[in-house]
């Protein structure tokens, strides 16, 4: 923060003699330059007193630092915010059990193999969503053109036919090929959804359909650049989750985890989360899915899945459900 | 509300850095700044600093997400003059995806290409045509527009070259994007297998390496610049065992004929994939996967 823009409060005589003979402009160079003393030592005489020097860097320090928040307030806001959106199931009564509730200003991470149903989660949490708060938007940022539109089209119809074409309107679909443009995008929602015209439905749900080809090439073992570029890009999802009352789900690739994966409750699971270790401490749960069989069926084929909670913040790890997929629609598997 | 420059979207990173570090982190901040007192402080032209202070006051771009509604009504469908083929793709190939057409040799991938290029030219659209095995020569194409009713000026609207190897195709495929622009319709890649087929010795890592990056570039065109495109493609067999895993001449109990280059090329979500099963010198069958 310049000096210069917290100008009546501090007089800027005082602004432009700091900056001149301390090269003092920001209020760090101010706080940390060293005690008010030297600071008056190096300014010509009479500029200021030295009681006076002192309230003025007081005065910066509590314009630049973060105001609080009082925990119960916080606690009133989010039952506020679960009260006008309930939660609504994502068709295994299970799997939200296991998360507590796709819901709340979360971040979650979502990770397996190809073909483990990431995607086809996402996709129902989502459109679950939407038919059940009709005032309420989706966006999916795609990042390697598999999302198809008429086949998510006929899986709406497949859920409620009466509603869908209003629903096919609020799930909004943009592609991202490279973490630059993931900024702009998350730029261009925060701005539209912190202006106070906002009219329509709003955005609760982001899926950001594999993060990891966006930031997988910079991460390397000699150079913490990409690491810095990861850890910025999810802290910006969070602040955006918690600001706005947005839920994320972030779906991640895999690789290999040798001999066999410790924090999964099975031993056969010979792959991890990408994006390294640090990835999972960055989101609020992680969920691996994996495939376990495909059966045959007379109804039609479904594959069986299982779902484990390697890492959360609000229920316990290492625990497990399994459920099935029938063309594109999850359902539980005692449901048969 | 403060704004943080270093995420702006108009403003160029190499100007964020410099406002940076000269202690500039909000738009407020620059708000308030003249242009001349910006120009003495950074040390740089005055006509820049003013370029800075507009284009940090430019409201970012248009909206860069779509509504799903809006992107089953966008595309058109093109329909060719073969029935089925158009059956087969639910309507016809709607714009800005991609359409692999393969078969063995002598089923007619070339003239189908052919055909969407008329479609396109009658159109008013450029079409872009790649000829990697000299199949398809500039007397082929004259004949396609023959009767046609853009027989005038096809000639300013196709662009036609010739490509042999791989690396002539990668570099095609890396200026790509910058040669289209906004009347190209149609790409036609006559044969994408071909030049792979001239180093059957390259490495596995470094084959998918380069389809990847096709397929980069692929999503890019299509979406972004609503370009559609067409390949054909060879087959090769490949052996399966009794149970349906992959084998060999020794093991194999039956064998399949599978488009050359796999799936890896082709963005999941945009491409249709059509096999011609010829089943006489005139007839066949097709079918899109």
């Amino acid at each position: 923060m310049r000096l210069a823009s917290v100008v009546p409060l501090i007089s800027a005589e005082l602004v432009a003699a700091l900056d001149h003979s301390c090269g003092i402009r920001t209020d760090t160079d101010l706080i940390f330059f060293g005690s008010s003393l030297d600071i008056i030592k190096r300014l010509p005489l009479g500029t200021v007193t030295l009681s006076d020097l002192q309230k003025f860097t007081e005065l910066v320090a509590e314009q630049a630092s973060v105001p609080g928040y009082r925990g119960d307030e916080l606690l009133a806001g989010t039952a506020r915010i679960s009260e006008k959106h309930p939660q609504v199931s994502c068709g295994v009564k299970e799997l939200d059990e296991l998360v507590g509730g796709f819901g709340g200003s979360r971040v979650f991470e979502i990770s397996g193999a190809k073909g483990s149903g990431k995607t086809a989660l996402a996709l129902q949490v989502v459109i679950q969503h939407l038919l059940s708060d009709a005032d309420s938007c989706a966006l999916w940022i795609d990042t390697s053109g598999d999302f198809s539109a008429e086949k998510t089209a006929q899986l709406v119809r497949h859920f409620d036919v009466a509603v869908s074409d209003k629903v096919l309107e609020r799930l909004q679909v943009s592609l991202g090929f490279n973490i630059e443009a993931m900024h702009d995008v998350l730029e261009a929602l925060r701005i539209s959804l912190s202006s106070s015209r906002i009219v329509g439905p709003t955005v609760q749900w982001i899926v950001l359909d594999s993060i990891t080809p966006l930031l997988l090439p910079s991460l390397s073992a000699v150079s913490s650049q990409g690491h810095a570029m990861m850890t910025t890009f999810m802290r910006r999802l969070r602040e955006l989750a918690r600001t706005f009352g947005i839920t994320i789900m972030v779906i991640n690739g895999t690789s290999t985890a040798a001999p066999f994966n410790q924090s999964s409750a099975f031993a056969s699971t010979i792959r991890k989360p990408a994006l390294g270790p640090s990835f999972t401490f960055m989101t609020d749960c992680t969920l691996w899915l994996s495939r376990m069989k495909d059966i045959p069926d007379p109804e039609g084929p479904f594959s069986v899945h299982v779902a484990e909670v390697f890492r959360s913040r609000a229920t316990r790890s290492k625990t497990w459900c399994t459920f099935q997929i029938r063309y594109g629609v999850l359902s539980s598997t005692s449901d048969l | 509300m403060s704004r943080n420059i270093l995420l702006h979207p108009t403003l160029p990173s190499s100007t964020q850095l410099v406002l940076r570090r000269a202690g500039y982190e909000t738009l407020d901040d620059l708000s308030n700044a003249s242009a001349e007192a910006l120009s003495k402080e950074l040390g740089i032209d005055i006509s820049d600093s003013q370029s800075i202070i507009t284009a940090s006051q430019r409201p970012p771009g248009p909206a860069l997400s779509q509504s799903l509604a809006s992107l089953i009504s966008r595309s058109q469908s093109l329909a060719c003059s073969y029935a089925a083929v158009n059956t087969a793709l639910g309507g016809g190939l709607p714009r800005g995806h991609i359409l692999e057409i393969s078969g063995p040799p002598g089923s007619f991938k070339e003239t189908l290409a052919l055909d969407y290029t008329r479609i396109f030219v009658e159109a008013n659209e450029e079409v872009i045509f790649i000829d990697t095995q000299n199949m398809t020569s500039l007397a082929t194409i004259k004949k396609t527009f023959h009767n046609s009713s853009a027989a005038a000026d096809y000639q300013d609207l196709v662009r036609y070259t010739h490509l042999h190897t791989l690396p002539d195709l990668m570099l095609f495929i890396h200026n790509l994007l910058s040669e289209i622009h906004a009347k190209t319709g149609l790409l036609v890649l006559n044969s994408i297998s071909f030049p792979f087929l001239s180093h059957p010795d390259i490495q596995s890592s470094k084959r998918t390496a380069l389809l990847e990056k096709i397929h980069q570039v692929f999503l890019q065109a299509s979406a972004l610049n609503n370009l559609t495109i067409i390949t054909t493609s060879q087959m090769s067999t490949k052996l399966l065992n009794a149970d349906g895993s992959p084998g060999n001449f020794e093991t194999g109990a039956k064998a399949v004929m599978v488009p050359q280059l796999g799936s890896t090329y082709l963005p999941a979500g945009r491409s249709y994939r059509l096999a011609i099963v010829p089943e006489s010198r005139t007839t066949g069958q097709d079918k899109v996967h």
